[in-house]
Order: C-alpha cells, then structure tokens, then sequence
C-alpha cells in the first residue's frame, strides 16, 4: 500500500483500548437519541397500516379520525401527488416493485403504511389512527418462498411475469458436465426469518427551517439518506440536511430510508411544523425490514473421499413485499459469493433467486447473506463426511486453502489476498477437542444428556461495494481534517456511528496519523451539512474505507506540517519526526514546534510561511478501494469486497434429551480480521456478532400463518439475554491485508456469521446415533426434542 | 359493575401528582393515561430513561421506584403520587459514579440506549444477593441488551462489584 496510509511517525494509540468519548454522554442519560428531540410546536404520527397481508384498498375513510380534536391533518397515497417512487437502480437485472411511502391501491403485507395522522402528540395521533377505516377486497397471500416460486402462486405484482424479483440463472453446463461424471451429494438446507432488532427502534423529526428541510433520523448513511428524499421529495438535494445524532444500533435495519422517514418530512415541509415518528415495539416487529429466509440447495461431484470437485447451487431469498428502498436482493448474491467456503473449490455455479411474499419487506442485517452461505456449507461438509465416512475435520482439511494459495480468487470471483484459514481451524479444534472432553467426562453418563462439538470456518466479505446497501455502484470514504490555530483538529467524515466505536477509531487514527494528543481531536459524523460526502455505515468497512480516506487526508496535513515546521526550526524536514503535538529534528526533543505554532502560521500569520507554501493546514480525502468490483464479468464473477476477514468456530453444547434445549458449554473462536485498532472494541463487536447469531441459530423467528398475518410478537422473539449468552474464549490471528489501509479488514458482523454452522454441527455431533436431519434454523427446544425418538 | 364505573377515570382527565425526581419534588398534574416513561421523558425532558418496547420486555426504561427496580413503560405517572423516583440523570451527583465508570472502562456500552436501563437495574441490587457471575448474569437478566453480547457488561459489574473472574 502507498505511503499515504501509513500512520505518524510515533504511533501510540492505534492498537491500544482508547476508551469512547461519547461513553460520558451515554452514562448519564445525556444522549441525544432522535426520540428524545423536541422542538417548539412540534407535531407526532401515528401510521395507519394494513391489517391484511395482499389486498386492494377499496376505500379508505378518514373523517371521524380528521374530527379528532388535536388532529392536524390524516393523509393517504391520495394526497402524496408530489411525492415519486423510490427508483430502482438495478432495473437491469430485476422486477421494479412498487414502492411508495404509503400504499397505493394495493396492501402486500401486514404492517404496510395505508395512512398517517399528524396530532399534537403521539396520544392523539394513535387514538384518531383507530379511527380510520380501510376497506380491503382481500386476495391470496403467498406465505412462503416455496409457494413464491410455484408456477401458479398468486402474484403481489400483477404485471410482473412471476414473484421473482431477482432470478440470475447462470450457465451451468461445465459444473453439469462434471456432476454428470462423478457421485453426487445434494442437500437442502434453510435459515429462517429474523430481524435487527436494535434496542432503539425507528425515529425521525423533519423541521422546516430557513427554508430548508432539516431530517434528523436514525439512518445509517446522512448523504445517501438526503440523496434518496432529493428523488422522492420535490426538494433539491441542496436543501436537505440530514442529520443522525446518537443511535440505538443498526445492524443494516437502519441501513433503508423508510416510508415514515419520508412522510415527516413530507408533513413537515408542509405544515411549517416540526413533525416527529418515533416507532413503537409492535410497529417496528412488522414494518422494520426482516432478514434471513434463505434456502441453499448445494449439489456437489466428489471424490470417494468427499472432497468437493464442483458445486452447483440454487439460492432463494424471500424477500417479503420487496417495498423498501433501497431493494433488498443483494443479500441473495452475497450468498452465492460465498457458498465454496475458505476451499480449493474452481467450480462452482450458483443460480440466485430472490421472490416476493406477503411479508414485512426484507432488508439488510448484519452479516448480510453470509450466514446462510456458511450454515449451507459448512453443515453440508459434515453431512458428506458422514456419508462417506471420513472424519469431518480430515475433510475440511483437504480442501481448505492454505497460506501459500494466497492470494486467490474464489469461484465467484472473491480475492482472499491474506487470511489464516488452516490456523483458525486448527487453534479452534485443538480448543474444541479439549472442551469436549471436558464436557464428556462431565455429562457422558448421564442418560438425559448428549454432548458434541461442532466447527465452522469461514471467510467473510467485509467493506463491499455499495451497491448492496444503496445499489449505487461506489464504494468510497470520505474524510476531512482541518488544524484550527490554537493546534485542535476538527475531523469531519461520511462514517457514522450506531455504537460500534466509529467515533473513536476516527479520533484514534487522527490523533496517531497526525502526531497529536487525542484529546485534543473533534470527531464530527452523520450531518450531510458539515460532514463530506460518504456513503456510511455498512457491511464491515467503516475503518478500512473511512480510515483510508482519513490516512490519506492526515498524509496530505502531516506533510505540510513538516515543510511549516523545517522553515520554522531550520532543519530538514526528512530529520522531523511528530509527537504529542510536537515536531522536533529526530532523537534530539528540542528545539520544537508545537502544532499550534505551525497551524497559526499556516492560518493566520501566513506570513511567516515558507516559499512556495500554501496557506491553511487542512485536507480532504476520498478512498475508493482499487480492487473492489462492482459489476460482475460476462461469466458472472465480481470481487465486490475490498478485504475478507477469517474465523473458525466451535461450539461445545449439551443436548437435553427430556427437553431438546441446548446449552451452550463452550464456544471458541479464532477470528482474524487484519491489524486491530482498538482490541476492546474488536472484542465487543465480536460478543455482539456472537449473540446475534446464537440468537437467530436458536431463538429468534418470525413466523406467519397461512394468511400472512405475523405471529411473532416482540415477547415471542427471544433476543438472547445474559442468560442465554455464554462465555467467549476469542483468539485472535491478524494476517493483515496487502490492498487496504494498515492491512485492516472489518470486523463489525464476523461473529454473527458462524454460530448456525458451529451449533448445528455441534447437535448433529450429539445426536449422531438418531442419524438428524439438521437442515434448517432455529434449533429451538421444540424442533431438537422432534429429533430424539421416545 | 356500577362501584367499577363510578371509579373509571377518563383518559384525559387530569390528575394531580407529588413525586420526587432524583431529590427534587415535582407537584404537577398529568393526563391519567400518561405512561410514566412519557411523563419522563417528555414533560420532565429527563430522557435518558429509553423506551425500547413500551411492553415491560426489554427493561431500558428501567427506574428506580422507592427502591425497586420498575418498568416505566408500563406504569402510569398517575400511580407515582407520593413516590421517591431515581432516574439515571439522578444516579450519579457529578461526573461518572463507580459503577457508569466500571461500564466505561470495560467497554460495557456500545449504542448506549439500553445502558440506563442497566444501570438502574443494578443500583437497585443487592449484590451479595448475586453471588459469582451467574449472579451477575441473573441480576441483569430482565434487561436486554443487543449490542454487547452482554461480555462488556458482566466484566464491569465485576469490577464495580469487585469480583474475580470467575466464582
């Protein structure tokens, strides 16, 4: 990598735990969460939504909730005549659905927006929403994507051939050739619906000031988020700003402009009043993007011994309504980019669908089609080394790429430029296998118990194109930093932060990049009006693409400090080195400059500037990965991921044979995602990723009945709690990349991915002698006791 | 049936209440059907006390009633006439007390909107109540965190409760 991403001279925080500055605020009740703003006549919403799963609105009566006293305004699609739809950038490639910040003739699922009503308050609001009537002439709901794909289904989109949104079928005629030669193993696997859930649900408050609209909102992205309202709004996108204050985690939930994002807005500018949405629990379990629903069907040509000589793979995504924006397709793709695994496997075509249901609209969530990928694979390797005979881990063995096969390029087209793959799988076996005696001598006698150890071992895409958050095809960050005259350096960036430390690895990199005390940095994201275009929070990239934007920019600061500073202390500036907001000749701390003294001269005593110097001590950076892809090659092949992060798992349970419920003994990882900056925040991203991911394996579920009507109430949905959360043994390898900044890959979903894999395979371990079928999540209590014969 | 009637309070009627607010007595009246949570956050404008739920489910609303641990979310303001009420604004008399600075220093936060909730859930405890970490564990077993995997948060109540690793 250039010189430009290099760190400072005397680094001293990068790798060091640098506690959060915004920690203070959050202690003590002083965040400010966009549900805690109010302004001066502020008006609220209440969103009337559709209690049926697929129908035409035939009429919609408002006037008894409009007689409300406190009731400003009820609106449905009618009135929204200046309001377009949400575009669709992929149209290319896929159906274009209908989406519109509140529904227009048609409902396609249970939670869809049919009307607003602006109160004074919340209270008013919710009782003059009970008063709307919506007729509906109900239709045929499709519940599942089995039922999607079915010739005859029911369409949610009349004019669409299908209910196939995305339907990518690849020549697959080399991989059949191969199939046809060789003995075949084929299974199915599924991974069920889940959902974010961040403990902050969805908030906006729009406010018309100076003639501007000002959003402050709970998304993800503060320039995507304006840029989307310029297509959809008729406001320029000159007079929008969008602002994200303090946020209750995203996890790609928040990633969507959502309808009600518009719709205050919308209100807003026409009222003159600030108007505020702040989404309550049982809004946010319907109309807050679902995730997951996938099913892998893996063929695969092997070897007597198991190893996979070529995989065809059909991946289906239900999608729900598909009614948000941006579309939610591209978790599909994300799956078919990663279903060889970290294997030697040159052969593998995968066709992707991706179908429309009458669900809540699927959206992004954290791990973003990687779970289901290594759940597939790494559930079918088990299966195939049973069915053969071989020992699991022998297996993986065989096939899994070594460090001297790197770099190397996937089937797909991902290149693995670093990684430790065989050594995660090793340190986590010899842990796994250790772990497991332990839990043998402990539980093997007793009758009511089973134990097992399962592994996964993974690669992960981090920091992709943007085209799977926004389908815009960019993949850029921003960063700005200015050195005021006093020597404090203002930093400006289009990352944002949920939670996750983006502030402080931000501040934590200016303080090391530039040489000065990291007190003395101001970190400001997420406000499109002072911050440089970025495109924001996700999939793992915020430090490596927002910290090259921010190593380039402080490269550019650093190198006229020393030119400042030679002229000023007479020395070369090649002999200068910065520390501590000093610059001094190296090995020799005096004579100094101070970085006031130097950014006093560049910004108001320019006079004293050196020849040739220009004045102001500031710099803005963009980083767009070179080696990221964002359209795949006529054969089908992208390397959308400017880095891909590594782990193994492995997960010692005990099976209650009375109950079926798993607990958890042990759970190892070894994860590897590049140089770490802050390892408590690496550490805390992974705990997190962990719980997600044991969440979805075996808790969390949104089901729906045969009407489409959702049967999952946020009680029912079991975020695991520190009861169910085990302890994590977490080793760590940092085989830094070659092609990112520092070598740093991201780390924000690498737990989340592994837990289906390793738990599954542990179950199947424990339950060997009942020969399971463990093709599908969650393994609740109920599903794992079906296993168990009587 | 006619004794239920002749109780029922409409919605909108106003109710007068005497609380006391981290130290400070407030005499107000609030619309009977107000939530506590709401009376909180929107007219006393203390809103570090979140609402994640609104169901009793999640526990960030979590305050400190005369003692106990309460789900603000589904209490009336009405029904805290004659109350004492800590909320996290009140938890601390300056800066960070013992146990908000144990969860900094731990990296016990990350999104910060359940951490209230927490951290008046354990101001209420007795510790010696939770022995070990499956203590610990159990204490804080009514609040739901979604960022942490809750390791940042068992390693700080550890050390404000100071606690080895493992007992």
């Amino acid at each position: 990598m250039a010189d430009s991403f290099a760190l400072g001279d005397r680094p001293v925080y990068v790798g060091s735990h640098v506690t959060r500055s915004q920690d203070d605020a959050l202690l003590t009740g002083a965040g400010t969460y966009v549900g805690d703003l109010r302004r001066d006549g502020m008006a609220e919403i209440a969103v009337v939504r559709s209690t049926v799963a697929h129908g035409r609105i035939t009429a919609i009566r408002t006037d008894a909730a409009a007689a409300v006293d406190g009731v400003i305004e009820v609106i449905t699609a009618a009135d929204l005549t200046d309001v377009s739809p949400y575009p669709n950038f992929a149209s290319a490639y896929t159906q274009t659905p209908d989406t519109f910040p509140l529904a227009r003739h048609k409902v396609r699922y249970v939670g869809s927006p049919v009307a607003v009503v602006l109160a004074e308050d919340r209270y008013i609001a919710e009782d003059a929403a009970e008063l709307v009537e919506v007729d509906y002439e109900e239709l045929p709901a499709v519940t599942s994507l089995e039922e999607a794909l079915e010739p005859d289904s029911p369409r949610l989109f009349e004019h669409w051939p299908n209910n196939r949104l995305l339907d990518l079928q690849p020549d697959d005629s080399e991989v059949a050739a191969i199939l046809a030669d060789n003995r075949v193993f084929r299974r199915r696997y599924k991974m069920g619906r889940h959902t974010a859930m961040p403990m902050e649900a969805r908030a906006a408050l729009a406010e018309r000031r100076d003639g501007r609209l000002h959003l402050w909102c709970t998304n993800q992205h503060a320039h995507i988020a304006r840029t989307t309202l310029s297509y959809v709004l008729p406001v320029a996108e000159r007079d929008i700003r969008v602002v994200i204050p303090h946020v209750g985690g995203g996890f790609g939930l928040k990633q969507h402009l959502y309808p009600e994002d518009v719709l205050v807005s919308w209100l807003a500018l026409r009222h003159g009043r600030a108007v505020r949405f702040v989404e309550d629990r049982a809004e946010h379990m319907i109309a807050a993007a679902h995730a997951r629903d996938h099913m892998m069907d893996i063929e695969a040509a092997i070897t007597d011994d198991g190893r996979i000589l070529a995989m065809r793979v059909q991946v289906v995504q239900d999608l729900g309504s598909a009614e948000i924006f941006p579309g939610a397709w591209c978790p599909a793709l994300t799956t078919a980019a990663h279903m060889t695994g970290p294997y030697d496997i040159r052969d593998c075509v995968v066709a992707t669908a991706a179908v429309t249901t009458n669900k809540t609209p699927g959206g992004s969530y954290r791990g973003f089609g990687v779970p289901e990928a290594v759940f597939a694979v790494e559930r079918f390797i088990d299966e195939l080394a049973a069915e053969v005979g071989v020992d699991r881990i022998d297996l993986r063995r065989s096939m899994l790429l070594q460090t001297s096969d790197l770099p190397y390029t996937t089937a797909s087209g991902a290149l693995l430029d670093s990684g430790s793959f065989a050594e995660s799988l090793e340190k986590v076996v010899d842990l796994g296998e250790q772990a497991y005696r332990r839990a043998e001598a402990e539980h093997g006698t007793d009758p009511d118990s089973r134990v097992g150890v399962g592994y996964a071992v993974l690669f992960e895409g981090v920091s992709p194109t943007h085209h799977g958050a926004s389908a815009h095809w960019a993949g850029h960050e921003s960063c700005s930093i200015e050195v005021q005259p006093d020597g404090s350096v203002r930093v400006t960036s289009g990352v944002t932060d949920q939670g996750q430390g983006t502030t402080t690895f931000v501040a934590t990199m200016t303080a090391d990049a530039l040489g000065v005390p990291i007190e003395t940095v101001h970190v400001e994201l997420a406000d499109s009006d002072a911050t440089p275009y970025g495109l924001g929070a996700f999939g793992s990239r915020q430090a490596v693409v927002g910290g090259g934007a921010l190593l380039m920019a402080a490269s550019e600061v650093r190198t006229k400090i020393k030119s400042i500073a030679a002229h000023m202390l007479e020395a070369p500036e090649e002999d200068l080195v910065i520390e501590a907001g000093r610059v001094h000749v190296a090995g020799s701390p005096t004579p100094a400059a101070t970085i006031a003294e130097i950014a006093t001269t560049a910004v108001i005593r320019t006079i004293d500037l050196p020849p040739g110097v220009d004045p102001g001590l500031e710099a803005t950076a963009r980083y767009e990965p070179e080696l990221m892809e964002h359209v795949p090659d006529a054969r089908g092949r992208i390397n959308p991921c400017a880095s891909y992060a590594n782990a193994a798992h492995a997960a010692v349970i005990r099976v209650d044979m009375g109950t079926g419920e798993i607990e958890i003994l042990d759970y190892l990882l070894a994860h590897d995602c590049g140089r770490v900056i802050n390892p408590p925040i690496v550490d805390g991203q992974i705990w997190g990723g962990i719980a997600q991911g044991l969440g979805g394996t075996l808790y969390e579920d949104l089901c729906f009945n045969d009407l489409g009507q959702p049967q999952t109430a946020f009680m029912d949905y079991l975020v695991p709690s520190a009861m169910e959360m085990p302890d994590l043994v977490i080793e760590h390898f940092e085989s830094p990349s070659p092609n990112t900044p520092l070598g740093i890959k991201g780390v924000g979903e690498g737990g989340t991915v592994g837990p289906a894999a390793a738990i599954g395979n542990a179950l199947a371990h424990a339950l060997a002698e009942f020969d399971p079928q463990i093709r599908e999540t969650p393994l609740s209590p109920a599903v794992v006791r079906a296993m168990i014969p009587d | 049936m006619s004794a239920a009637n002749a109780r029922r309070v409409e919605p909108s009627v106003e109710v007068p209440i005497s609380v006391t607010v981290n130290g400070e007595t407030v005499e107000t009246t609030v619309a009977a059907r107000q939530l506590l949570a709401d009376f909180l956050r929107e007219e006393l404008r203390l809103t570090g006390t979140h609402v994640g739920c609104e169901q009793g489910i999640c526990g960030a609303c979590t305050i400190n009633l005369d003692g106990e641990p309460v789900r603000s979310c589904i209490m009336l303001a009405a029904q805290v006439d004659g109350s004492s009420i800590i909320t996290v604004e009140g938890l601390s008399a300056q800066g960070l007390g013992p146990l908000q600075q144990a969860f900094k220093d731990n990296h016990g936060l990350q999104c910060g909107f359940c951490t209230p909730g927490f951290l008046m859930t354990l101001s209420t405890v007795d510790p010696d109540e939770y022995p070990g970490t499956a203590g610990i564990r159990e204490a804080i077993s009514g609040n739901l965190c979604r960022c942490t995997g809750y390791g940042g948060i068992i390693r700080a109540v550890r050390t404000a409760w100071d606690r080895p690793d493992h007992g």
